[in-house]
Parts: C-alpha cells; structure tokens; sequence
C-alpha cells in the first residue's frame, strides 16, 4: 500500500471505527467534523510510528491536515 | 511539542479520576467513619494524620486536570483555523460541539435513570437544567463549559489571539483572577456582598472562572514558535515554581481550613491555579522528558472524554457497594484509593475497547466521543 492508502485506511478503520467507509483521500475531515483534536494528534503519532516521520509542530496546521490527500502531499515534500 | 498535548490529555483524564477518588476517601473518611470504627459520623478525627495529607498531596497534584484539558481544547481552535482566514469557521466549532453533546445527554440520562430507579426522579423542567448546567454528576459541568468556549471561539478567542494575544491573556487572566478573588470572602468566613454576589454568579460551569487556560491554549496554537521558544528559555523557572506552589498550596488550605474551625468544601484557590498554571507549562516544556508508561498514558488521553463522562457513577456505586459489603476497606485509603482509581480508569477503559471491538463499534461515537 503507498502511503496516502496507509493513512486512509488508519483513518477509516481506527480513528471513524468504521463508520464513514465512504470517504475519500479528498474529504475535509475537520470541516465535516469527522475527526477531532485528539484525532489529530493520534494522526501525528501515527506517521511517527508507522513512517518514522516527525512532524514539526509548526506543520500542523489545518491545510496539511484537513484531508488525507493534504496529508499525504505534505508528506511527499 | 504538539505530541506532549496527548499525553497531557492522559495525565489530565487520570487525574480527574484521583481527584473524584479523593472525594470519596475524604466522604469515608469523615462521613462514613462509623462504618469501620465505633464514632458517630461525621468525625473528623483523622484530619492530620497521614491517609489525610495522603489524600491532600494527591489531591493537590491533579489540580492541574480541568486547566490542561481546557489548554488542549484551546489549541485545538487555533490548529482548527484557516491560515487565510480571520477566524474558525462555525461549522467546525458545531462539529466539535455535536460530539461533546451526544454521548454528555446519553451518560446524563443514564444517571438521572439510575437516580430515578433508587426513587429520586425528576422533572421535565430538572431533566433539562441538569443537562444545561451539567448537574448530572459532579465532574459534568465540564461539558456546559467547554461547549462555551467552543461557542465563544469564532466571536472571541481566535479573532483576539489573532489580532492582540497579549491583551487578549492580560484580559481573561484578569477576569479569572477576579473570579477567583471573589471566593475568598467566603473561604475566609467574611461577609463581602460584592464578592458574595460574584461568587454566585460565576458557578463552575459558567466560563469567566476558567477562560485564561482556554485563552492560553489558543494563543499557544497560533503562535506556536514563540511560545516554544519562551517555554525552553524558563523550564527550570517553571519547574521550581510548580513545585514551590504545590507545597505552598497545601499549606494555604491546611491554614484556611484552621482559620475556618470546620470542614471546607475543596475549593480552587489562587494558588491552586499558579500551581496547575506551572505545571502545564514545565511539563510541555520538558519535551524530551520520558514519562513512565507513556504508550499506555497516551491511549488513555485518546479515550479522556469517554473516561471522563464514565468514572463518575463508577466511581459512586462501587463506593456505595464497599459501604455495604466491604466497610472495613473504607478504613485503609491506601487500599480504597487503588481500588476507586483502577476502576474509574479501568472500567471505562474495558467498556470502550468491548464496545469497538463489537459489532456496534459504528456506534462508539455517540457513546464515547
């Protein structure tokens, strides 16, 4: 799986239990109020552990984190 | 820095659980001391000995619980916020607060149920206030507050912090601090009808008592560079004033509740607030600082508000079962205490991981958060 499929699948089954299975790497997952701050920062540990990336407090701010998309390309730089 | 909110958040839910354990300890220690020794209740014998400042020293150590989840939440706003634009926008804030309400009215009518069953029913109209005023259980009123603060944020916080941060820290740490000055003629037996006055009007679940940490946690959100800077340049300072104030705290309440001659309902003093000020900065400043057991601190921090709205009638009715069957335990804090702490953790903790583990785990949200 690459890396945007990693988070979205981390994000569908552990942090929404399941519950929007629809959603897309697209979706705004703060505007739809689909995860919260706790959400976020379990996302920050999540590709601490997983990809071994530390994100920078200064990186996390809504435009990287609004959707898995933003996410993944934040990643990507 | 942002991954030791987590954990804060756990440290934050643990606490909340000792300080409820607390009140029991101190409810079997006066109230029900004829149930393991031969007095008439209440007894206040066993102020001063040791299980007493066992329980003040833990006491005392968690103040800092309801100003760090405060903290949290404020951040949360700032991180919430468009780069581009000049506030939070409304339906993130109504997101935030639909999934505050939802498992709040189900844990508050399960308990006005279970109040209702023992006989102790209410009105329409009570049903109502309780939820509004967060009388529920004692630790309820958090949710009423929180969901001020979300509501004040679009109008307030972020558009403040954004424009003048320091006025806006100077502006609530002032109203806080009013708030809190207004207690005191009461705690110190004096009649002052202002402050009388003030005190009623600023209840625990009305926000002017608590805004400077909500404030605090938006300006450290949005201005997240600088406030790290400050932090790693005062740590030491920060460290030793939490502990000067963690010690000068008991001492103030020990002295207040001499000067009073009679048992004082707990009560946030001023120094209760420097201490938890203190230690919510010292502890995001040391971030490289390990804390034990830090894997399991941090899943906790992420089940805080099912914890949270759960410890309460645990708590209460493994209490009362002990009063029953088991009134020797009441007697040994030492004992009584692990017990009312692993299961106001423990027991939700069991719950929620059943729930997402079953079938029903779509459902967690509106139960849990």
């Amino acid at each position: 799986m690459d890396r945007e499929a990693i988070l979205l699948d981390y994000v569908k089954n552990e942090l929404l239990r399941g519950r929007a299975n629809n959603i897309t790497a697209e979706d705004d997952l703060l505007g739809a109020g689909l995860i919260d701050s706790l959400g976020i920062l379990q996302i920050v540990a999540f590709i601490d552990e997983r990809f071994n990336i530390q994100v920078p407090d200064e990186d996390v701010v809504y435009e990287n984190f609004n959707s898995v998309k933003a996410l993944s390309d934040y990643l990507a730089q | 820095m942002i991954r030791r909110l987590l954990l804060l958040n756990g440290l934050a839910a643990i606490g909340v659980v000792v300080n409820h354990a607390t009140g029991w300890g101190y409810t079997a220690m006066f109230w029900w001391a004829h149930r393991y020794r031969p007095v008439t209740s209440p007894n206040f014998d066993q102020m001063g000995d040791l299980s007493y400042f066992g329980l003040r020293s833990m006491e005392q150590l968690i103040m800092f619980s309801i100003p760090a989840f405060l903290f949290v939440s404020g951040f949360f706003i700032a991180f919430a916020t468009k780069k581009n634009q000049s506030t939070v926008e409304w339906h993130v804030v109504g997101s935030r607060i639909k999934n505050l309400v939802i498992p709040y009215v189900i844990w508050s009518t399960i308990i006005l149920l279970g109040q209702a069953l023992q006989g102790d029913g209410v009105t329409a109209v009570e049903y109502i206030q309780t939820l509004l005023f967060g009388r529920a259980a004692l630790p309820y009123y958090y949710v009423p507050l929180l969901i001020q603060f979300y509501l004040l944020s679009p109008i307030l916080f972020v558009p403040a912090a954004k424009k003048n941060w320091k006025l806006l820290l100077l502006i609530t740490g002032l109203i806080q601090l009013g708030v809190l000055l207004a207690r005191y003629p009461e705690l110190l037996g004096l009649q002052i009808p202002v402050a009388d006055a003030v005190g009623r009007m600023t209840p625990g679940w009305f926000f002017p008592g608590t805004i400077f940490w909500f404030a605090l946690g938006v300006v450290a959100g949005f201005q997240i560079r600088p406030f790290k800077a400050w932090l790693d340049k005062y740590k030491w300072v920060f460290l030793g004033l939490t502990v000067l104030s963690f010690f000068l705290a008991i001492v103030d309440w020990e002295m207040m509740l001499q000067r009073s001659g009679e048992w004082l309902t707990p009560t946030r003093t001023l120094l209760d607030e420097f201490y938890s000020g203190f230690f919510i900065l010292a502890f995001m400043a040391f971030q490289t600082a390990k804390v034990p057991y830090a894997k399991q601190v941090n899943d906790i921090g992420v089940h805080s508000y099912g914890i949270y709205l759960v410890h309460a009638p645990v708590l209460e009715y493994l209490s009362r079962a002990i009063y029953f069957v088991a009134p020797v335990i009441l007697g040994y804090q030492i004992i009584y205490q692990p017990i009312l702490i692993i299961a106001g953790v423990g027991i939700p903790m069991l719950m929620m991981n059943l729930m997402n583990r079953s079938p029903a785990r779509k459902e967690y949200k509106y139960l849990f958060g």
